[in-house]
Formats: C-alpha cells, sequence, structure tokens
C-alpha cells in the first residue's frame, strides 16, 4: 500500500503544486523532479516485491480498485523511468533560456505530472473501465501539452490528436461496454465484475461472436491510441510538434500503455475465442504498422519526425509480438522496455539539437560530431539503437521476435520483418549520416560543455547497452512472470 | 346499403369536399397572416366560373393537352374510391391496394408533365422538368413507407393495415409508425405542390412547379386540373390520417359506421389541414437545389421506419 | 408493463438517432446545439425511464447529472463558442447533404445487421435499443470525419459520447456509478479541452475551418 502510494501520489502533488505555487518556480520544478524520483524509487520497490513474493503483490493491503502484477510492475517501471528523466530536462529547471515563458513552463509542470500520474493509474488499476478512464485522461493531459508554443503546426497537430485519439478511446469504451453487456447478459450484475481477472475466469462461458466484436472495437480503439496503422497518422504531428520532454513521455511510455490496455484484453478474449482470431488481427495490424513507419522513414526530411515513425515501426513490431505464444510475447515486453528507454532518450537528444541548430529539417542539421561533442555520439547511439544493431538491447528483443515468428512456424512473417527492418536500417542510417559528418552550418555555435543534463542521459545509453550485453536476471524474472499472467 | 352504394357515395363525397379543403387552407392561413381572405367555400364558385368560359388551346397542341385534364381528373376520382376514406373498401370490387392508388396518382402527374410539355412554351417546359425532378426523388419514399406500413400488417391492402393498427393500438405509438408518418407528410407536400417545396399561390413563373405545367390551361379544362389536385390533396392527407390514426373509420356499410366514418374523416382532414395551414405559414419555400436535401431527409426517416419494422419481428 | 417499458426506450432511442440526423441535414451550428440539447434530454429521459422500470435509483442520480452537465452545461458553453466566432462563411462540409443523409441510411443498416447477435444473447426488454445505439455511434463518427467546422467536429464527438451512454443504459442498465462518474469527468475535461483548442485555432488560424490544417503533411 505504501509503494503504491508512493508511486502514485507524488506526480499527483507535484501538479497540484504547480498549480497552487506561483513563485519560487524553479524550486517547484525541482520538487517535482524530486518527487518523481521518488516515485521511480517506488516502482523499482514494487518490481522487487513482485518478483520476489510471486505474480501478485499483497492484495488484502490494497483496495479492490489496484491490482500489481508483473506486468503492471514492469509497466509502471518504465513510465516511472521515462517521466523522471523527461522532467529532469524540462524547461525552467537550470537558468539558461529554454526559450520558454513562466506561463508555458508552469503549464508544462502541471499537465507533465498529471500526465505521469494518469498513466501510472492506467497500469495499476484493475477495473477495465476506470483502466479506461485514465486511458481517456492521458490523451486529455498530454494534448494540453503539445501546443506548449501556440504555431499554427503545433495547433494543428495537437487538435489532430485530440480528435482521433478520442474518437478511437470512445470506440475502445464501446468494446469494453459489449464486453461488460456480454458478461452481465451471461452472469448478471455482479460486483467486481469489470476486473481482469473476473472477466478472465468468466471468459471460457461468454459468447465468442460477441467477444470477438468487442476485440474489435478494443483493438481499433486502443490502437489508435498505439500508434498502429491506419490509425497512426496523428503519430508523426504530435510527436514531432511537442517539446521534446513531451515527446520523450508520449513516444516512450504512452504508446506501451495503449499496448499493455491490448495485452490484457487479448488475455481475456483468448480464453473465450479461438487465439488464432486475435492472433491474426494484431499480426495484421502490426505487419502494416511496422510496412507503413519503415517507408515513411525513407522518404523522411525531418529528424523529430524520423523518430516518429520508428515509433510506430516498434509499436507494430510488438503487436507482432504479442501474437507470437509465450516467446513472442517476452520479446515483445523486452522491446517495449528497450524501446522506451531508447526511444526517450532519443528524443530528448533531438531536443538538445533543435535547441542548438534551430530547425527540424534533417538537411540543415550538418556536422553534428563537431558542433555538439557530447550530444552528437549519443544521439547516434540512440538511433543506431533504435535501428536494432548490437550491443543494444533492442537487438535482443527484435532477434527473440524473429525467432519466435520462426518457432510457431511462420516463416513468411519472419522474412518480411527482417525485409522491413533492413530497410529501415538503411534509411535511418543514410539520415543519420547526414547529420553527423559535413561541416557545421553558419550561425550555429560550435562546442558544448558538458554538463548532468547530458550525463543522465549517457547513463539511459549505457543502461541499454547493458540491457544488451548482460540483462539482470531479476528483469528477465520479472518479464518471463509477465508473461505468465497473460498466458497461463 | 351495399357496398358498391357505399363506395360511390363515398368517391362523390370526396369529389365535393375536396374544393372545400383547399379553400380552407387557403382561408385558415389568410387569417393567420392578418387577412380576412376569401370564405372556405371560393374555390367552388371559382370552379363554376371555369366551367362556364371557353377554353384557348394552342395551334401546336397535340391531344395529350386536351386529354391530360380527364386523365387528372378521372385516376384521382378512381383512387378516391379505392382508399379508405370513410369506409374500409374490401371484398370483390376493391382491384388494387396500396402501390395501385399512388400509381395511379403518378400516372395523372406524369400526363400533367407531358401536358406542360406539350405546349411548347418554356415556362410548361421548365414546370414538367422541375415536377419530374421532386417526384423523381419521392418516389423511393412513398415506396418505402408503403413497405413500412406493409410489413406490419402483412400485405400491402388497405384493409389489412388498417385492420392491423386498430387490433394493437400501441402500435400506433411506435417509432416506425411515427417515423413512416414523418417520411409521408414531407411527401405529400412534396406530391401535392404545398411549401415549402412549391408554393401554390405564387404569380412569378420562375418560382412555379405546379402551377407552370397547368399555365396554358383554361376553361373547363382548368377547372379539371385544379379539381384533379385539390382532390389528390384530400386523397393524401385522408391517407396518412386513416392508416395512421384509422379510430372512427367505418368498417361495415352501415348507415350509423358511415355517418361515423364521414365525421371522423371531416374532422381529420380538418386537423391535418391545419397543421399544412401552419406550417406554409411558417417555412419559406427552399430553393430548388435545396429540395433533394428535404427529399433525401424523408428518404432516411422512410429507411428508418423500415428498420424498425424489421426489428420488431 | 414490459411492452410499454420498451416502447418508450425505443422511441427516445430513435429520437437521439434523428437528433444526429439533423446535424447532417442543417446547415448552421445553433441547429447542431439545439439537436445536440435535444439529445441530451431525451438521454436523460431514456435512463430515467429505465431507471423507473428498473428500479435502479442510482439511475435517477445518473439521469439527473446527464440533464446538468449535458442539457445545460455543455450546450450553454457551445452557444459562447458559437458566438464568439460571429459570422463564419458558408463553409461545405466534405460530403454533400443528400450523401450524407443516404450514407446515414446505410450505417444504420449496418449497425443492425451488426447487432443482430447481440440482441439474440440477451432478454433485457430495452434490447431494441441496441441497433439504434450502435447507428447513433456510426453516424457520430461520420459526422466527426466529414464536417469542416472545428465546432461541428466538437459536436459530432459529444453525440459519439451520448451514443456509447446510451449503448451502456440499454444494454446493461447502465455501468456501475464509480465507473458513471469517470466517465462523466472524463466527458466534461474532454469537452473543456477541445474548447479551449477550438479557441486556439481561431486564434491562430483565423477560421475554424479544419481544412486550412494542412502545414503538417508526410
Amino acid at each position: 500500500m505504501l509503494t503504491l502510494s508512493l508511486l502514485l501520489g507524488p506526480p499527483l502533488l507535484a501538479s497540484c503544486l504547480s498549480i497552487l505555487v506561483r513563485r519560487h518556480a524553479r524550486l517547484v520544478g525541482w520538487a517535482g523532479v524530486a518527487g518523481l524520483s521518488l516515485s521511480f524509487a517506488a516502482s523499482i520497490a514494487l518490481c522487487v516485491e513482485v518478483v520476489t513474493g510471486g505474480s501478485a503483490t499483497a492484495g488484502h493491503a490494497l483496495p479492490d480498485l489496484w491490482h500489481i502484477d508483473a506486468l503492471s510492475a514492469l509497466v509502471a517501471l518504465c513510465i516511472a523511468f521515462v517521466a523522471l528523466l523527461a522532467s529532469a530536462s524540462g524547461p525552467g529547471l537550470v537558468g539558461r533560456d529554454d526559450g520558454y515563458d513562466e506561463a508555458q513552463t508552469r503549464r508544462f509542470r502541471i499537465f507533465t505530472n498529471a500526465f505521469a500520474f494518469t498513466m501510472l493509474a492506467a497500469v495499476t488499476i484493475q477495473n477495465v473501465a476506470l483502466m479506461w478512464v485514465a486511458v481517456e485522461a492521458t490523451t486529455i493531459m498530454s494534448a494540453m501539452i503539445i501546443p506548449l508554443r501556440r504555431t499554427k503546426a503545433s495547433v494543428e497537430a495537437s487538435w489532430k490528436y485530440l480528435l482521433i485519439c478520442s474518437v478511437g478511446i470512445a470506440l475502445a469504451f464501446t468494446g469494453t461496454v459489449l464486453a461488460y453487456f456480454d458478461f452481465v447478459a451471461t452472469a448478471g450484475d455482479v460486483p467486481g465484475s469489470l476486473n481482469w481477472t473476473a472477466l478472465r475466469a468468466a471468459a471460457p462461458s461468454l459468447h465468442p461472436e460477441l467477444l470477438q466484436l468487442a476485440f474489435a472495437f478494443i483493438l481499433v480503439g486502443y490502437g489508435t491510441k498505439a500508434g498502429l496503422a491506419p490509425m497512426h497518422t496523428w503519430l508523426p504531428d504530435a510527436h514531432s510538434e511537442a517539446p521534446a520532454p513531451v515527446s520523450a513521455m508520449m513516444s516512450g511510455v504512452l504508446l506501451a500503455v495503449a499496448m499493455y490496455a491490448i495485452a490484457r484484453w487479448k488475455a481475456v478474449v483468448d480464453a473465450a475465442v479461438d487465439p488464432a482470431f486475435t492472433c491474426n488481427l494484431l499480426i495484421g495490424f502490426g505487419l502494416l504498422s511496422v510496412a507503413i513507419g519503415v517507408f515513411s522513414l525513407v522518404i523522411q526530411r525531418h529528424y523529430k519526425r524520423m523518430l516518429a515513425y520508428s515509433s510506430v515501426e516498434h509499436m507494430g513490431l510488438v503487436s507482432i509480438g504479442l501474437a507470437l505464444g509465450p516467446l513472442g510475447v517476452f520479446a515483445a515486453w523486452l522491446h517495449v522496455m528497450n524501446h522506451a528507454v531508447a526511444k526517450s532518450t532519443s528524443f530528448l537528444l533531438a531536443g538538445r539539437v533543435l535547441h542548438r541548430y534551430d530547425t527540424t529539417e534533417i538537411e540543415k542539421v550538418t556536422g553534428l560530431l563537431r558542433v555538439m561533442p557530447w550530444t552528437g555520439p549519443l544521439f547516434a547511439a540512440g538511433v543506431l539503437a533504435l535501428v536494432g544493431l548490437p550491443p543494444f538491447g533492442l537487438f535482443v528483443s527484435e532477434f527473440l521476435l524473429v525467432r519466435a515468428a520462426v518457432l510457431t512456424r511462420r516463416f513468411w512473417l519472419a522474412g518480411i520483418v527482417l525485409l522491413l527492418l533492413l530497410t529501415a536500417f538503411v534509411s535511418l542510417l543514410g539520415h543519420l549520416n547526414r547529420m553527423l559528418y559535413g561541416d557545421a552550418p553558419a550561425g550555429v555555435r560550435v562546442g558544448e560543455r558538458g554538463g548532468w543534463a547530458v550525463a543522465t542521459l549517457a547513463v539511459s545509453i549505457g543502461l541499454l547497452v547493458a540491457f544488451g550485453v548482460a540483462l539482470p536476471s531479476a528483469i528477465s524474472t520479472l518479464i518471463h512472470q509477465s508473461v505468465a499472467a497473460l498466458i497461463p | 346499403m351495399s357496398r358498391f352504394l357505399a363506395l360511390v357515395v363515398q368517391t362523390l363525397v370526396a369529389v365535393a369536399l375536396a374544393p372545400a379543403l383547399t379553400g380552407f387552407i387557403r382561408w385558415l392561413k389568410a387569417r393567420l397572416q392578418g387577412r380576412r381572405g376569401a370564405p372556405p367555400w371560393q374555390p367552388y364558385f371559382e370552379i363554376r366560373k371555369l366551367f362556364g368560359k371557353e377554353a384557348v388551346v394552342s395551334h401546336t397542341a397535340s391531344w395529350i393537352f386536351t386529354a391530360t385534364p380527364f386523365v387528372v381528373f378521372s385516376t384521382a376520382v378512381v383512387v378516391a374510391s379505392l382508399v379508405p376514406l370513410v369506409v374500409v373498401p374490401s371484398g370483390p370490387f376493391v382491384a388494387g391496394d396500396l402501390f395501385a392508388a399512388v400509381y395511379l396518382l403518378l400516372l395523372g402527374t406524369f400526363f400533367l408533365a407531358l401536358a406542360g410539355l406539350d405546349t411548347g412554351s418554356p415556362f410548361g417546359g421548365m414546370g414538367a422538368s422541375r415536377e419530374m425532378t421532386v417526384v423523381a426523388l419521392t418516389e423511393p419514399t412513398v415506396a418505402l413507407s408503403i413497405v413500412a406500413l406493409a410489413l406490419n400488417a402483412g400485405s400491402t391492402s388497405f384493409s389489412q393495415i388498417v385492420a392491423h393498427t386498430l387490433a394493437e393500438p400501441s402500435a400506433a405509438l411506435g417509432s416506425e409508425h411515427l417515423l413512416a408518418f414523418a417520411a409521408l407528410f414531407i411527401v405529400t407536400l412534396a406530391e401535392t405542390g404545398r411549401l415549402p417545396v412549391d408554393n401554390p399561390s405564387t404569380h412569378l413563373e420562375l418560382t412555379m412547379i405546379h402551377e407552370a405545367m397547368v399555365l396554358e390551361y383554361s376553361g373547363p379544362y382548368l377547372a379539371l386540373v385544379e379539381w384533379g389536385a385539390a382532390l389528390k390533396l384530400l386523397i393524401f392527407l385522408a391517407l396518412a390520417a386513416n392508416l395512421f390514426v384509422p379510430w372512427g373509420i367505418a368498417l361495415s356499410f352501415s348507415p350509423v359506421a358511415l355517418l361515423i366514418g364521414l365525421v371522423s374523416l371531416i374532422v381529420k382532414l380538418a386537423v391535418l389541414s391545419a397543421a399544412v395551414a401552419v406550417l406554409e405559414t411558417r417555412v419559406a419555400k427552399l430553393r430548388l437545389f435545396r429540395v433533394p436535401e428535404l427529399l433525401s431527409a424523408s428518404f432516411v426517416l422512410a429507411l428508418l421506419a423500415v428498420m424498425s419494422t424489421f426489428l420488431a419481428r | 408493463m414490459n411492452a410499454l417499458f420498451s416502447q418508450l426506450v425505443m422511441l427516445g432511442s430513435s429520437g437521439m438517432l434523428l437528433t444526429a440526423l439533423i446535424v447532417l441535414w442543417r446547415k448552421s451550428v445553433p441547429s447542431y446545439i439545439s439537436a445536440y440539447r435535444w439529445q441530451a434530454w431525451l438521454l436523460a429521459a431514456v435512463t430515467a425511464t429505465v431507471a423507473y422500470f428498473a428500479g435502479d435509483r442510482q439511475l435517477f442520480a445518473v439521469a439527473a447529472a446527464l440533464v446538468a452537465l449535458k442539457g445545460f452545461a455543455i450546450p450553454a458553453l457551445l452557444r459562447t463558442m458559437q458566438q464568439r466566432f460571429g459570422a463564419q462563411p458558408q463553409i461545405k462540409p466534405y460530403v454533400n447533404t443528400e450523401t450524407s443523409l443516404c450514407v446515414a441510411g446505410l450505417l444504420v443498416m449496418f449497425a443492425y445487421v451488426l447487432a443482430r447477435p447481440w440482441m439474440a444473447v440477451t432478454h433485457l426488454p430495452t434490447r431494441g435499443g441496441l441497433p439504434l445505439a450502435m447507428a447513433l455511434l456510426f453516424v457520430s463518427l461520420f459526422i466527426i470525419v466529414s464536417r469542416r467546422k472545428a465546432i461541428t467536429q466538437v459536436i459530432g464527438f459529444l453525440m459519439l459520447e451520448n451514443a456509447i451512454a446510451l449503448l451502456a443504459v440499454v444494454g446493461t442498465y447502465g455501468v456501475p456509478l464509480l465507473v458513471e462518474v469517470g466517465v462523466f469527468l472524463d466527458a466534461l475535461m474532454g469537452f473543456l479541452v477541445m474548447q479551449i483548442f477550438v479557441y486556439h485555432i481561431h486564434e491562430t488560424f483565423d477560421t475554424i475551418d479544419v481544412e486550412q490544417l494542412t502545414h503538417l503533411r508526410h
């Protein structure tokens, strides 16, 4: 109970603090960072608790609303980590000019903390409808901070995001109501009937066609939030126009939260319907996402949009992984974790590049290695990690994914995925090359002081290498337990 | 009273009442607009006057021009005998049902359009093409409303439909009934040339639809055409009333039932024509290219009525 | 008794669907706002009817909250928004009126076909409203996709929320109260944020025609 309140409380309190206290802005900002580090520590404690204590935390201490098993703990860990990283890179913390005024900085703090709170709530609540409420709240909170600087592009991006994701979420609620409708029609109105555990237990007695239809709605709905094609059209705009810390949170973990919801529902529906149904749907959407993400990477001209499309591709890979049996699910969640770290770091580094070069176009950013001797190599490392090169963690998860495809005798899928990953490799590397080498453009200050901000990002990259070379056994156990929670 | 006689009397009553209906609507509109207006029986005087005048026919007109008024009037009279006005027609003398009634009326409209073209006058041609546009758009709606009613009753014959509604009073409140009624009401306004589709009292030729087609008629021909149009309005309004609110209609041929049927018909017609008059006072005429929007809306209403009917099974 | 219950619910649900059709038919934003207000009142009426016949007291509270929030507050806010933007030039929607209405008819048919298996599953007297709720859902989606004024898209989204609320009431006699409260809060917050965004769009672009929002491509 204590760990849970330490997990959820600090972001909420930090948000309220930012609303109420207007002076001593920098102090408030640092208080928020401190709160999120407390959350991060709590999430680590929760993971330890789950790994040692079995697949569910002490239920008697928690009210019936919350239920934390291995999967929740894993995703909560990713969320807390990325939130901490993003908030530490936020504006107004150090004296230098970030380009945001006081009102914008305050709005940033209020809504980023609220955003982190709603994401954490979404993965720890076990009532499906309240989880939905939390996911809808994440849309609203994040939409408020995308147009931090009110330009035409950012207003357009945030309007598309808000409308498309709200519609998607409404469809997901329709699916939820349909499943609940089936439950009530079969079993009557039982208290606690909207909890995962109850739905899963009752699933074999529910009607297959209804659940299939409900899952279709849910996949389309939460898939819109997760950036699966063809509902991904909001993603490149929103993720590229948002300020870098917000993009990091959205790309890194918000997509993962949506995939979490889909995975939970898949477990429920698979108990009633032949798993081939959900697997085929997930593979279909996933493959489409990977294809569209990769091909959009080829013609890309803005580096932030490039990173955004890479998210679409990776979420497609996760979706495919969820459909490939236990090894695939393991690979999927490992991929989610690695991607959260890699993508958030890359976006934060891209933010630094944007601040220095003042342009988002790839061809106008040249000589990165010389202009920013700290950020440049780190950014290169981030992009190489996203491409899936060893020794970074994403290589391991992608390898396991392909292996899972082969093990389940879907050789064609393995082949197509490998081909698409190769295309992504070539395009991303091409873009990266153009950015790293060459002469510095006129008017851009050369040279960079190292600071603690860059140091934290270097640590993240180091984490990625660590995950790739030697995954700590605790994390491995945690992911195994998550798989067991989904596939009994 | 024998069936045949009752039907003949019903037809004569309808023919006699029709001009009064149009007169009543005109009088009510005048009162609503703050004028005194001509008395409700003014159209009788107009018809008598027109019968006494000489008919002038263009040299270029063919037999269609002279035949059309008779076609229009006679089809309306035949339909008046088929449709449940005072009494529900049933038995061996009745040769048609709902489809027959509607499409006989359409025959009259078709001939009227031809006559508009026949004289070669530009306004006639314009009126004919506009009327055909409107009619083409109302046809699907009429068919669907009929289908909605018939599905419920299991047959398109009037007696069945009326009997079904009388047997199940709560069905009259049902959404399919109300939707079909709304669709049929809009269609009535369109087919009989009332606002908001067509202004029956306009003098500006470019705003006319029905009036433009009959612009060339004079004397007895004009009298027949006007009477036929009035009869058509009575039939449509009586259909709308008796199919959806059938209480009061005579089910047997006893004099008492017939009298009650007549009185209830007059009451229902008065209510509906008052509604038409109020509507005409409130809305403005739609521009021609907006008419399809109104008619699509009525089509969707009829479609929803059919959907609801399927659901109720 | 059950027949009356069924008829009333069907009447209310059909009314809600018809108000959505009004948005496809009419062209002026004040008429959309009136249509939405009617829809909200009809939803509250249906909820109260279910509360009365099913004997569920909580639903009365839900109906009251619906009237307060969606029957009064949101239309008032919409009207302020509408007055703020003054006279906007006639912005043609992406799909014209006749086609929109025909597409709406097709969507209603699709919803009926989709809802057939569900109606067979349940024995609730309100099951006739299920296809109507789904039809309202699809028509609202169509409104969002085919209209060009940002404020109309917001109204389409609000109608989508109404459709889901109707689905919950008709299919399961409402969801647990806690969920209901959460969904209400979400709806209110979502609407407020959308309102803020329409203001932003107007300030930045000087129009609320979303066709102008085309800066971001590829």
